[in-house]
């Protein structure tokens, strides 16, 4: 699954748990550093977690139902989640809740209110709980636990302070392996959050884990019809912006709402949009004007206030507008319809990144994030018997070429290291940057077959090496390219003879 | 003209003023013409980026003036204000090198072409240095006076930009805060409003796109809640631009209800303009009074004079103490004049002193934020970060300084309460529309030292290793050149190599702390200077102000003792004529003062029984 990389990566997740495993023998005396190990050791086996985090009201509880494909995260108009909530997968569906200075959790019953979840905290005030673990069984958990947090620059200083707190503590490692960053414009307050989110310890300062959404996409063109296409033009733009490329790995449009809606797409609605699309165009655009209207004019259409009010509530007025104009113009199949929803949404090409970024890479992000884990444990106390453990995590972090690719792929996007334009592009698609696999890092068709791919491999090898050896390269381009040479020879040898 | 029944008044009583021989009392109505001749009211839009601002003042005057772009945001303020022919001025004011404000620049060009001036795409990071753009329009709504002001919002309302739309809130009339119909209020918009209700009596929320989002009642709920925590109440109105410009276009009277700018627009001319307007007739009606009770009070001594000359001698004597007690706050060693003068040496140095001491603990936390990462790594960050902290200082000082000077110049006023001439000039801080922002930090020279230079210090460490050690083992009789020297020469190459490489991170640390303490420096001695140049201004305002006040009141009293000793000696014959004739006088002032009550019914109660209503800022 992770193509040219899959061995090397298997070799650096059976080096790190080896060590883990080496780190708890150590400090078998000390009940807490072992405990704290060993809870890193179990979360090695887990599923990558993914935090999603942005400002208040940036859509993070509806992308997460979008990702999901069911309504199972709270939303509401007003500031809703007010804490940490992770959702995994399990057999059936529990909700635990974790008070702050340990305890045992409890469980609490789950109501369904209109489809999505309701949580009573059973008179717990929110301050005192840490967060809730929701059990729910479903198929897009099974590789990720996602976790839904509160929004930051919220009104309540303590729903803020929380979420620092979970994404950036202050002094030990962050227990997400990765971020996806929803913003709704660039803000000043979201730079300074994705900066906080990075850590200055052993991986130091990687944009490798974080991802960031332009979300409620839909509503950016003030509901026009081609809103989407202003949403992915300004991502594109931000893609490019030298303070974001420091902070992220990419940023893609997504607009929420029409993806949770697109997945969740029920008959009804299908048909109340089909009686909609019957009405002439100018009723049509006399009932779309504004929400108000549409949901209070008298109109032709036998559709009832509460019908049309719900509609809006799952689609939108953007979505409405899209899901007619669509119908209209012959989607006359539900399922064609929900999946035009969520292709136009921005969902599948979150998807794609997330599988890429993160699903891809989900070994490097585990051994880092228990490598940071264990970097703690060292710092703090140190013993004469821990020295080789010490030498050892040095080595891996040094000696791991994944990290190596890391490091230059997050310093070549930070301009921390010169290389000209072009060739700085071909290096960070060598080295991963646009995916792991084979194809992808030679920029190749995903389907080319193997000597077409070792062509272009040994061609790419070639021409780093004539940078690496060429007198006139500054220290950092020679440098640069001697690692992306070392990506280059690891595309080969993985290549089938 | 704004106000054609104040204009006329004091129109009638700058004739009366040359009709009565005191052309000193002239010049104070004269100002005040002056002052309705120009009868803008300026409203500033303010919020964070996208929130539909630039919509908005389109909508109102039913125009794209404003460049609107899903993406790209406004980077200058726009002014757009009534003028017969539709018309675009860029203005860009300059400073000498010496600090003082050069004439500004204006430039014509068609209104087309307005987008590529004022909007990130055509200016990017203001490349054309405007200080704003001008937009002239025959509306009907602009009539009145009302000048609307479109702020950039880039960069949200903590930075740079944000300090400096802070420092153009006194001399507005009213604030709009806008903000969209997607979210409740955050924190940063609620600490704006409080700061801006400060600087400017005068703010409205307004929340936009309405027609997009099914819950903006909620929304506008929510944030009223919110107001009501924090212990405000402005007014709130939800409005949709995209439905008051359909509402336009397709004459619907039932839409123009629903997009909520019925009220908006209510609300500019009633309350805003109208407030504006009720100032101005208030300060006229208390001019106009004050004028005619100085130009009744020689009559009426000399009325009462001759209607009972045996009084006469008393009323003189009054006079004369009256006439002294003025003359005395005519002196330089007035009791006045020391509050003002005092006031302002004190509010000088607190001032000074607050800003050193909030940009101080900026620079110690910056100092600690160095010390604590390397530079070269950091600098970006800390640069975005910095610069906040900076300007955020900068805005709190600037509150605080507008509220001292306020209450500073309510002290001075009392000194003349007694008088019933304890009315307040317009206090003008600084001529500037738009205060210039704050500059950025500049980056040290944080190159690292390249591998060649890394190599050739280890080399020389690696080198003097090698030598000490061969030396010390010469001495024990072994060759210099020997396994064992090689080896220290190697350990002391690493150590110094490593030595090098925190020397050279620390140097880039002192660099970077030495550029953040200038900036600092720089700041303080900038906004240092702004502030001494804005208080000597009032200074100078409140002082002449104050002394033609005594001038006049001396005068008038001087007037009245010669008056009084005049009619003691009038001959027996003449005196009913006289009477007569002085009565005839008095009642045309007292007709003329008539009219100045009537023109500010509820102020001019006000200033009889306080003795002068002190008026806030601005107008």
């Amino acid at each position: 699954m992770t193509g040219a990389y899959g061995p090397a990566s298997m070799h650096l997740g059976g080096a790190v748990r080896n060590l883990l495993g080496r780190a708890i023998e150590t400090y078998g005396d000390s009940p807490q550093a072992a405990g704290w190990l060993r809870m890193h050791l179990t979360r090695f086996d887990e599923p990558l977690r993914v935090a999603i985090a942005g400002k208040v009201k940036a859509g993070k509880s509806t992308l997460l139902n979008a990702l999901v494909g069911e309504e199972i995260a709270p939303t509401d108009a007003g500031e809703c989640t007010r804490v940490v909530t992770w959702y995994q997968d399990a057999p059936s569906p529990k909700v635990l809740m974790y008070t702050k200075g340990g305890g045992s959790p409890r469980q609490l019953s789950i109501h369904r209110n209109d489809g999505a979840l309701a949580f009573d905290l059973a008179g717990t005030p929110t301050e005192r709980v840490d967060r809730l673990v929701v059990d729910w069984p479903s198929q897009s958990l099974r590789g990720t636990t996602l976790i839904d947090t509160p929004g930051i620059d919220s009104l309540s200083t303590d729903v803020s302070a929380r979420s620092h707190q979970f994404l950036a503590p202050e002094d030990e490692p962050t227990a997400a392996d990765a971020v996806v960053y929803l913003m709704r414009h660039l803000h000043s307050g979201d730079v300074r959050f994705l900066e906080s989110f990075h850590d200055q310890g052993v991986a130091k300062a990687t944009a490798v884990n974080t991802i960031a959404v332009l979300s409620r996409a839909d509503e950016i063109g003030v509901g026009r019809l081609d809103a989407l296409m202003s949403a992915k033009r300004i991502a594109s733009r931000y893609r490019s912006d030298d303070k974001l490329r420091d902070l992220c790995q990419t940023v893609v449009a997504v607009a929420g709402l029409l993806a949770q809606t697109g997945r969740t797409l029920r008959q009804a609605e299908f048909a109340a949009l089909t009686e909609l699309s019957t009405l002439p165009r100018d009723d049509m655009d006399a009932l779309l004007l504004s929400a108000d209207r549409f949901v209070k004019s008298e109109t032709t259409a036998s559709l009832s206030t509460e019908t049309r009010g719900a509609l809006l509530e799952r689609f939108g007025l953007f979505g409405v507008r899209l899901s007619v104009t669509m119908i209209r113009q012959g989607m006359a199949d539900p399922t064609k319809l929900s999946t035009e929803l969520v292709r136009r949404s921005g969902l599948d090409d979150l998807r794609e990144v997330l599988n890429i970024q993160f699903t891809e890479r989900r070994d490097l992000l585990k051994a880092r994030s228990a490598l940071l884990a264990l970097d703690l444990v060292l710092r703090r106390e140190p013993k004469p018997s821990s020295q080789p453990l010490a030498v050892e995590l040095e080595r891996i972090m040094s000696g791991a070429h994944e990290f190596a690719e890391l490091r230059l792929l997050t310093a070549l996007r930070s301009g921390a290291v010169k290389v000209p334009e072009e060739a700085r592009l071909e290096a960070e698609r060598l080295l991963g940057g646009d995916g792991g696999a084979t194809p992808a890092r030679l920029g190749l068709d995903p389907m080319a077959d193997p000597p077409e791919a070792r062509a272009a491999a040994l061609d790419a090898l070639s021409r780093w090496r004539r940078r690496a050896e060429n007198p006139l390269s500054s220290r950092a381009l020679a440098d640069a390219a001697r690692v992306v040479m070392r990506s280059c020879e690891g595309i080969i040898a993985a290549l089938p003879r | 003209m704004a106000l054609p029944d104040a204009v006329a008044l004091v129109d009638l009583a700058l004739k009366a003023t040359s009709a009565y021989g005191r052309p000193d009392l002239g010049k104070r109505l004269q100002a005040t013409r002056s002052r309705l001749a120009d009868p803008n009211v300026r409203v500033l839009i303010v919020g964070e980026f996208k929130q539909g601002k630039s919509q908005l003042v389109n909508a109102l005057v039913n125009a794209p003036v404003c460049p609107v772009d899903d993406d790209i945001a406004t980077a200058v303020p726009t002014v757009v204000k009534y003028a017969e022919a539709a018309g675009v001025t860029l203005v860009r004011e300059s400073q000498s090198d010496s600090g003082e404000p050069l004439p500004a620049q204006r430039t014509e060009v068609p209104i087309e072409q307005l987008a590529q001036y004022v909007s990130e795409a055509g200016n990017p990071g203001n490349r054309h240095q405007l200080t704003y753009a001008e937009v002239g329009l025959p509306r009907r709504l602009l009539e009145s006076g009302l000048v609307l002001v479109d702020t950039p919002g880039v960069g949200g309302l903590g930075s740079s930009h944000g300090a400096a739309t802070m420092g153009a809130l006194p001399r507005a009339d009213a604030v709009l805060l806008v903000s969209d119909a997607a979210q409740e209020y955050t924190a940063p918009e609620l600490e704006f409003l409080a700061a801006a209700r400060q600087l400017c009596p005068n703010v409205a929320c307004v929340i936009t796109k309405t027609d997009l989002y099914p819950h903006w009642r909620r929304i506008v709920e929510l944030d009223q809640g919110h107001l009501r925590v924090v212990g405000e109440s402005p007014r709130v109105f939800p409005v949709s631009s995209t439905l008051r410009l359909h509402a336009l276009r397709t004459e619907d009277t039932p839409l123009m209800e629903e997009s909520g700018y019925v009220e908006l627009i209510h609300y500019l001319q009633r309350d805003v303009v109208g407030h504006a307007d009720d100032l101005d007739r208030r300060s006229v009606s208390q001019d106009v009074l004050a004028v005619s009770q100085q130009l009744a009070a020689s009559m009426q001594s000399e009325l009462i004079a001759q209607e009972d000359p045996e009084k006469a001698a008393a009323l003189i004597e009054q006079l004369k103490e009256a006439k002294q007690k003025a003359d005395d706050l005519r002196q330089r060693s007035a009791r006045w004049q020391q509050t003002l003068n005092d006031g302002v040496q004190d509010l000088t140095s607190d001032i000074e002193y607050d800003l050193r001491d909030r940009l101080r603990s900026v620079s110690r936390e910056a100092e600690h934020v160095i010390d604590q990462s390397d530079p070269k790594d950091t600098w970006d960050q800390f640069t975005t970060w910095f610069e906040q902290q900076v300007s955020q200082s900068v805005t709190q000082n600037f509150v605080w300084t507008i509220q001292r000077t306020q209450y500073l110049a309510t002290q001075v006023a009392e000194h003349f309460s007694e008088n019933g001439s304890g009315q307040l000039p317009e206090l003008n801080y600084g001529q500037k529309d738009f205060q210039s922002e704050l500059a950025h930090l500049e980056k040290p020279d944080l190159e690292v030292v390249g591998i060649g230079s890394k190599l050739f210090t280890g080399v020389r460490g690696g080198y003097s290793g090698f030598v000490m050690g061969g030396m010390a083992m010469g001495l024990a009789g072994i060759s210099m050149l020997n396994p064992l020297s090689a080896g220290a020469g190697l350990l002391f190459g690493g150590k110094t190599l490593h030595d090098e490489l925190k020397r050279n991170k620390q140097r880039r640390q002192a660099d970077a702390k030495q550029a953040m303490r200038r900036h600092i420096d720089d700041t303080t001695f900038q906004v240092g200077r702004d502030v001494r140049d804005m208080l000597r201004q009032l200074q100078r305002t409140l002082r002449d102000h104050f002394s033609s006040v005594a001038e006049e009141m001396s005068t008038s009293l001087a007037d009245s003792v010669m008056s009084a000793q005049k009619a003691v000696q009038t001959v027996e014959g003449g005196r009913a004529t006289r009477i007569r004739d002085l009565r005839a006088e008095l009642e045309r002032i007292d007709n003329m003062a008539q009219r100045a009550r009537a023109l500010d019914p509820v102020g001019s109660q006000a200033a009889f029984t306080s003795g002068g209503a002190a008026l806030g800022a601005g107008r």
